[in-house]
């Protein structure tokens, strides 16, 4: 890694702070500047809930409890749910966050994998039968919502075969467990990566047409290299570059995605957390929440652009 | 290339064979009555833990789960009725428990109660538990307040609870003083005269109390001062330890289920305590719930069809979505295992009636604004609203009176004349006190979006426009806590609202809604002479003097008061909750009473 590359992922790192602070003290503003709380009900109100909201330091100006806030933060300390009363928020979101991250995976492999096979698949049968269904099957995934595909994933995986094979092979709707097992993870992955596996099938297709219609691909049959080392080693990875530089918008579009996802699947993410947290005021979530998606995503758009500099050594920082 | 029929079938079949995972069959018809050998009790709920500490708890789906793992000196059976729980008998004038003049109760406790870590239970845990439960200040601490000391213990649990700006500091401070008996922490009403015997003395009468003190997992429950000690803010967030005594931690208590694995917003499992004192012996051996989203019951619904749940509508999850409801209610073999049960929740419409800041037509106790309140009430159709909003699946109209049917206070089918539907007097009332429209103009009616609230709303505005020809807008909150707190300041001219009983008494209607006592939450402001000293200032003397009486001798006077609220037009009923369970047919001893689930340790698996 050379120094110019270092010096930039130390800018990168130090934009990405500041989005942070910038994202974290917004949500916080917003989320404490909304009417109602966690705590009031027909049986706390009144004086009561003005002591239990003093109690928790909640009657105090936002920036106050904001700067109080920052300080735990530095320190790891996310501080405690307000409606699980005495619950660490650190341990709890970054499990959650482990849950996301595993379905997202699995959803960027499906996107990533299918996307690509497909589009080169698609490039290399141009015009034919095989072009015209991976091609339409992209359209459909790039055209059909994830909410969409994921209810009719459940009504024709989860109860109508279960109907159908008189209850010996289905999909099991609720999820055990802390992490899903392939069995519980494939249909919510499929759901949420479909939509991005069709904008890369259509990407690489283009961009491996485009590839091998070169001369140097046109020179490396005419050397009589086996049309497999031409497609893989020197069409594909050259048809890579557009197809990365889209991969940062797509793992924004998966966290994204993950949100409806998670909770149509009732998957413990932090996609679930994200809506749970802000319709119960649960402000500490919401804010961790929202700091840890903006972190997520700052690291992860970083990570594409480094990768640009591995599949072509002319990019350079 | 054309690929064969056979050759599409195989692909497909391929297809479904890598994708769809193979697991174990769904739910059927229930057994011949032999037991499973597996008593694994699994359903969802959809609420994480607020706190299951007792001297805290508020909300239904903590006290549905919770009521398992903490008994109180007396609960509820499965008919509402009040049965010895901890304590040897109830007490009643003629076996002694009470004192002729109402104010002593002196209660036995059983010798062989234990808590789950095997630490025996006596009447100094009782007094602690309520002392307790006082200090804290927890929303529910009024159900000790007629305990001779009460106010003075609040007053010194206000010192540390309410100035620390640390929840620790005040359970902390509580368990310290609790611990060193501090006598400023002790009701000087509650009294231990020995090991097993609890003597109560009241300041005033009180013939709500001993309901009120069964309120399952709630201020009268009894809990482990060594588990408390060990953790005062969080111990019962922890899975119960087996130590006992001074080693004791986590969610001890003497139900016949223990609290052995909580991961937050994900699961909580409970197992049967060994050797329980209790009887009879409970059948499923343990209790695996999972906690979704209330954006997945649809899912979970369709998880309970697959068997992958035994039953769906526990911990206070009885409101499902309709939708599933009516899919459920007409298949021949799910509908038979959908126990609709009707719930002790009524709703209504308020009207501002005692906060003139507020204003409207409708304020006050003159003749105009009864009259167009009562106009307003009879234009709407109860029965019709139950049929087309709730599909008379969901709920039943409020003919009644506002306590609903099955408790004690409900006046009888069709007995409340607010409850009957009139559009020509209406119309009538209408054009008598309103002539030219401009007192009922640009009213707005104000309700918590979500649920049954939107086409109950939708409902009203029809009835209100086709049968008095009045616009009134629809006002929706999305946020039910800024609506909550607002309605009960009094700040809406018409507004949704209701109320889920928490015991069996009168009283926990009278007092927590209207009359000065609700004071902060009384929403129409009826008979509060805070806000408008005008207003019917006989019901506070009515309802102090029916609160210190038995049952028997108040009833009487709660007729009178809902008499006078149904003659003063205070409110607009609207329907009862029917809540609706879903139980597959091998479950055994399931179901619910008008207030709660019924206990776990009544149910058991049949093989299926």
């Amino acid at each position: 890694m050379t120094r110019g590359t270092l010096i930039y992922i130390g800018q990168r790192i130090g934009l990405i702070v500041v989005t942070l602070l910038v994202v974290s003290f917004g949500v916080f503003a917003a989320v404490h500047s909304i009417p109602g709380n966690a705590f009031i009900s027909e049986h706390l109100h009144g004086q009561d809930l003005k002591d239990v909201l003093h109690q928790f330091g909640l009657d105090r100006p936002i920036p106050v409890q904001y700067w109080d806030y920052l300080r735990n933060v530095v320190h790891g300390d996310f501080g405690q749910s307000f409606v699980i009363q005495g619950q660490d928020i650190t341990p709890l979101v970054l499990r959650e966050l482990s849950v996301s991250m595993e379905l997202g995976g699995s959803a960027l492999i499906i996107t990533v994998g299918m996307g690509m096979l497909f589009g080169v698949l698609a490039a290399i049968r141009q015009n034919t039968w095989v072009d015209y269904t991976l091609t339409t099957f992209a359209v459909i995934g790039y055209s059909v919502p994830s909410f969409v595909i994921a209810t009719l994933g459940i009504l024709v995986f989860g109860l109508w075969l279960q109907d159908l094979t008189g209850g010996t092979v289905y999909y099991k709707i609720a999820w055990d467990g802390t992490y899903g097992t392939i069995g519980e993870l494939w249909l919510p992955a499929v759901a949420l990566g479909l939509y991005t596996s069709g904008q890369v099938t259509r990407i690489t297709r283009a961009a491996m047409l485009d590839v091998i219609q070169q001369d140097y691909i046109r020179t490396a049959r005419a050397k009589g290299l086996p049309s497999r080392v031409v497609t893989l080693r020197h069409a594909l990875r050259n048809a890579l570059v557009p197809v990365t530089s889209i991969l940062g918008p797509l793992v924004v579009t998966i966290i994204a995605g993950s949100v409806i996802i998670e909770n149509i699947f009732g998957i413990p993410g932090l996609g679930k957390e994200f809506v749970r947290s802000i319709t119960a005021h649960d402000y500490n979530i919401t804010v961790a929440v929202f700091t840890l998606y903006a972190a997520l995503i700052g690291v992860a758009n970083l990570a594409v652009d480094l990768v640009y500099t591995a599949i072509d050594p002319r990019i350079r920082y | 290339m054309r690929l064969s029929k056979a050759k599409l079938t195989g692909v497909l079949m391929s297809a479904l064979g890598i994708f769809a995972v193979a697991c174990g069959g769904g739910g059927g018809g229930g057994g011949g009555g032999a037991l499973a050998a597996k008593q694994i009790l699994h359903f969802p709920v959809f609420q994480d833990p607020k706190t299951w500490d007792p001297g805290k708890l508020d909300a239904e789906v903590d006290s549905e789960l919770v009521q398992n793992v903490f008994d109180n000196l007396w609960r509820y059976d499965n008919s509402l009725n009040i049965v010895p729980d901890i304590a040897s008998k109830v007490p009643s004038s003629s076996n002694g428990g009470i004192s002729a003049d109402g104010l002593t109760y002196t209660v036995s406790l059983r010798h062989d109660v234990k808590f789950s870590n095997g630490d025996a239970l006596t009447s100094k845990d009782v007094l602690y538990s309520w002392n307790r439960a006082v200090a804290l200040r927890g929303p529910y601490r009024s159900n000790l307040s007629a305990i001779d000391g009460y106010t003075d213990v609040v007053t010194e649990g206000k010192k540390f609870c309410a100035k620390g700006a640390d929840p620790t500091v005040c359970a902390t401070s509580v368990q310290t003083a609790l611990a060193a008996n501090d006598p400023k922490f002790a009701m000087k009403g509650l009294t231990a005269p020995d090991d097993y015997s609890v003597q109560i003395k009241l300041a005033t009468a009180c013939g709500w109390c001993l309901a009120a003190w069964s309120l399952q997992a709630s201020t009268g429950s009894i809990v482990d001062h060594n588990a408390v000690a060990s953790d005062p803010l969080n111990w019962w967030s922890k899975p119960a330890g087996d130590s006992a005594g001074a080693a004791a931690s986590g969610q001890v208590g003497t139900g016949a289920y223990k609290m052995t694995e909580y991961v937050p917003k994900q699961s909580i499992k409970f197992k049967r305590v060994a050797n329980w004192w209790g009887s009879p012996k409970p059948t499923l051996t343990e209790v695996d719930l999972d906690i979704k989203d209330a954006s997945t019951m649809p899912t979970a619904i369709a998880a309970w069809e697959q068997g992958t749940y035994d039953l769906d509508g526990y911990g206070g999850n009885s409101t499902q979505p309709v939708a599933d409801i009516l899919r459920i209610k007409g298949n021949s073999r799910e509908s038979k295992e959908l126990l609709l049960k009707p719930k002790g929740r009524t709703t209504w419409v308020s009207f501002n009636i005692g906060y003139p800041s507020t204003g409207g037509p409708f304020v006050g106790e003159s003749a105009a604004a009864k009259g167009l309140r009562k106009a307003f009430t009879l234009a709407v159709d109860k029965s019709a609203l139950a049929s087309t909003v709730c599909h008379n699946l969901l709920c039943a109209p409020a003919t009644g009176g506002l306590i609903t049917k099955g408790l004690i206070g409900y006046l009888g089918d069709g007995s409340d004349p607010l409850g009957k539907f009139d559009a020509p007097t209406a119309k009538s009332l209408l054009t008598q006190y309103d002539p030219d429209g401009s007192k009922t103009k640009n009213l707005k009616y104000s309700y918590n979006a979500g649920g049954l609230n939107d086409p109950v709303a939708t409902f009203l505005q029809g009835q209100w426009k086709d049968n008095l020809g009045i616009s009134v807008q629809l006002d929706p909150h999305p946020d039910a806590s800024a609506f909550i707190a607002d309605r009960l300041l009094g700040k809406y001219t018409m507004s949704r609202d209701g109320w889920q009983f928490d015991y069996n008494h009168p009283q926990d209607w009278y007092d927590n809604l209207w009359g000065s006592l609700a004071a902060g939450s009384n929403t129409s402001g009826y008979a509060d002479p805070t806000g408008d000293p005008t207003v019917q200032p006989t019901y506070d003397s009515t309802l102090m003097s029916a609160d210190g009486k038995p049952i028997s001798e108040a009833l009487s006077l709660y007729k009178q008061l809902a008499i006078s609220q149904q003659n003063d037009v205070a409110y607009l009923p609207l329907y009862y909750s029917v809540g609706q369970f879903l139980i597959h047919s091998y479950l055994k001893g399931a179901g619910s009473t008008a207030q709660a689930d019924f206990y776990w340790d009544g149910i058991s698996i049949l093989k299926h």
